[in-house]
């Protein structure tokens, strides 16, 4: 064999070895039905979540104003004893709980003037951020291989409390109304504001009259 | 006998680069009392691995007077390509086939994938003549874009232990992409020294009409360099996205800069025909271990881009001022 040849043969042959080395095939359909069988059900997980972990955890939720009085007396007392994160950083999450009289209604969120406490808003729209699946600390992130399904579990978190909890709500709320509520609620603790907390509701009812 | 700074000024210009990291180094360990652990030097070391693969690259780049700004796009693109064949592999629904990829075979289309993007920067730029700065400005762009079209925007995450061993693991009790940006700077240095390639890279920056007068083949010497400068940016992009389980769509941005920067620093005239790859490996060690103090001293994010700058600035005037007359 000439020269060129020789050359070409070699390269070819070390084509061959890399590809044999880099690939392998299967049948679609196979992987398909094992991808299917493998894959996180978000949906799923968010469901047992709410219905195992998080509903029963409210019931050891911090009351917000006594919650809101420790936050004044002493910061970082009140964030060791009572918030959760999954991430290191100043944003903290409370899993909270409060009675109180609503004194404003609108689109976004209503105003709920705690009894013997300050005003708080009750969001109603925009349901959005990690607030209720870490307040309660119940999850742990090496359940997740990755961080797409976690946040998914928040997604799908926040979209039960928009069908289950502020679409029944919103039916019967008006001004006047006496409520008892669960929540989370989102601090910095660094730049921590408690005149304008937010709070993520997971269960808010009439009492009263 | 009286001895003045003149007498030494050889010497001191010689080592400038390694009598400037001395100085940093004396400085931060003053400063702050976790610089000189081993600890953080590994951290430096892993670090900076990523920058001295892209900034060996573009050293040859920058000796043949050219300059690459597209390696941050294609180490997103190269990770992303990798990290997405190895996780999803490639489905074939009308054949009812699925082709997997082994790591093996994502590393391969990683380092395959910066090739062919830094293979047609050189065409783009010797065929048409184009400037090197506007040629890979438009890779930049280009390779970014493909980037957030591979990923949709999302990390691919979860690529196993195989995978994320290249950037975390350790061998002989050295990080592993401390051994491959190692390896990369010997081969390199033994291209650069020992070759025929080397020397028309050299010759090229030097002066391009006297290395064509001479016989060299002009296109094809730049065209391997911009080959080998993706490459090498997509074994950057290996590393980073192995270390972080993960590839990000905008991964790599801003890489070219720090790139530059080192190859800068290191010595290497952005006019080409003078520098070396152990100069820029210097420089690269300096921007990290710079990098490295601003953080451990708690310097605003603001201010560590400035005071780059400002290094940067510095390196480039003393170098300027060193070879006046050359």
């Amino acid at each position: 064999m000439n020269k060129p040849g020789l050359k070409y043969g070699a390269l070819l042959l070390l084509l061959a070895v890399v590809v044999y080395h880099s690939v392998y095939f299967k049948k679609l359909d196979e992987v398909k039905a094992k991808g299917a069988r493998t894959q996180f059900d978000a949906t799923a997980y968010a469901d047992a979540f709410w219905k195992t972990k998080l509903l029963p955890a409210t019931t050891k939720a911090t009351d917000l104003n006594t919650l809101i009085q420790a936050l004044k007396t002493d910061k970082d007392q009140a964030f060791a004893a009572h918030s959760n994160a999954m991430s290191i950083g100043n944003i903290r999450y409370f899993l909270v709980k409060g009675q109180g009289k609503i004194t404003a209604v609108r689109d976004q969120d209503v105003t709920v003037s705690l009894t013997n406490g300050p005003d708080i808003i009750v969001a109603t729209e925009y349901i959005f951020g990690n607030a209720a699946r870490d307040a309660s600390g119940l999850i742990s992130l090496t359940e997740f291989t990755n961080t797409m399904d976690l946040n998914n579990v928040s997604a799908e978190i926040n979209q039960i409390i928009r069908k289950r909890v502020v679409v029944p709500f919103k039916t019967s709320v008006k001004t006047g109304m006496e409520v008892e509520f669960t929540g989370a609620i989102e601090l910095n603790q660094a730049h921590l504001h408690t005149e304008a907390i937010e709070v993520i509701p997971i269960s808010i009812r009439s009492v009263g009259t | 006998m009286q001895i003045s700074l003149q007498t030494y000024r050889p010497v001191i210009l010689k080592f400038q680069s390694l009598i400037a990291l001395l100085l940093l180094c004396i400085t931060i360990g003053l400063l702050s009392d976790k610089f000189f652990t081993v600890a953080n030097g590994w951290n430096v070391l892993r670090q900076i691995s990523v920058n001295i693969c892209i900034s060996v690259g573009m050293t040859l780049v920058v000796l043949t007077a050219g300059i690459d700004l597209s390696v941050g796009s294609v180490l997103a693109l190269s990770g992303a390509i990798a990290a997405g064949l190895l996780r999803n592999g490639i489905e074939l629904p009308a054949n009812n086939l699925y082709i997997g990829f082994t790591v093996f075979g994502a590393i391969v289309a990683g380092i395959l994938t910066g090739s062919v993007l830094g293979w047609f920067n050189g065409w783009a730029i010797t065929r048409f003549k184009l400037p090197p700065f506007v040629a890979t400005l438009a890779m930049l762009t280009i390779a970014r874009g493909l980037t957030m079209l591979w990923t949709e925007g999302f990390p691919i995450t979860g690529l196993g232990d195989s995978f994320t061993f290249l950037g975390t693991g350790w061998f002989l009790g050295i990080p592993l992409p401390v051994w491959i940006s190692g390896g990369i700077v010997l081969v390199t240095v033994l291209l650069m020294d020992q070759t025929r390639f080397g020397r028309y890279v050299y010759a090229i920056g030097g002066s391009e009409s006297a290395a064509r007068l001479s016989g060299v083949n002009i296109n094809r010497i730049k065209i391997r360099v911009y080959t080998l400068a993706g490459a090498l940016a997509a074994v950057g992009g290996l590393l980073v996205t192995s270390r972080l389980d993960s590839a990000q769509p905008n991964a790599g941005t801003s890489y070219e800069l720090d790139s530059i920067a080192a190859v800068v620093i290191g010595g290497t005239s952005l006019s080409g025909g003078r520098g070396s790859i152990l100069g820029t490996v210097q420089g690269a060690v300096i921007i990290g271990v710079l990098n490295n103090g601003l953080v451990l001293l708690n310097v605003s994010p603001f201010w560590q881009q400035v005071v780059k700058g400002i290094v940067i600035l510095l390196a480039v005037i003393i170098d300027k001022s060193s070879t006046k007359g050359e």
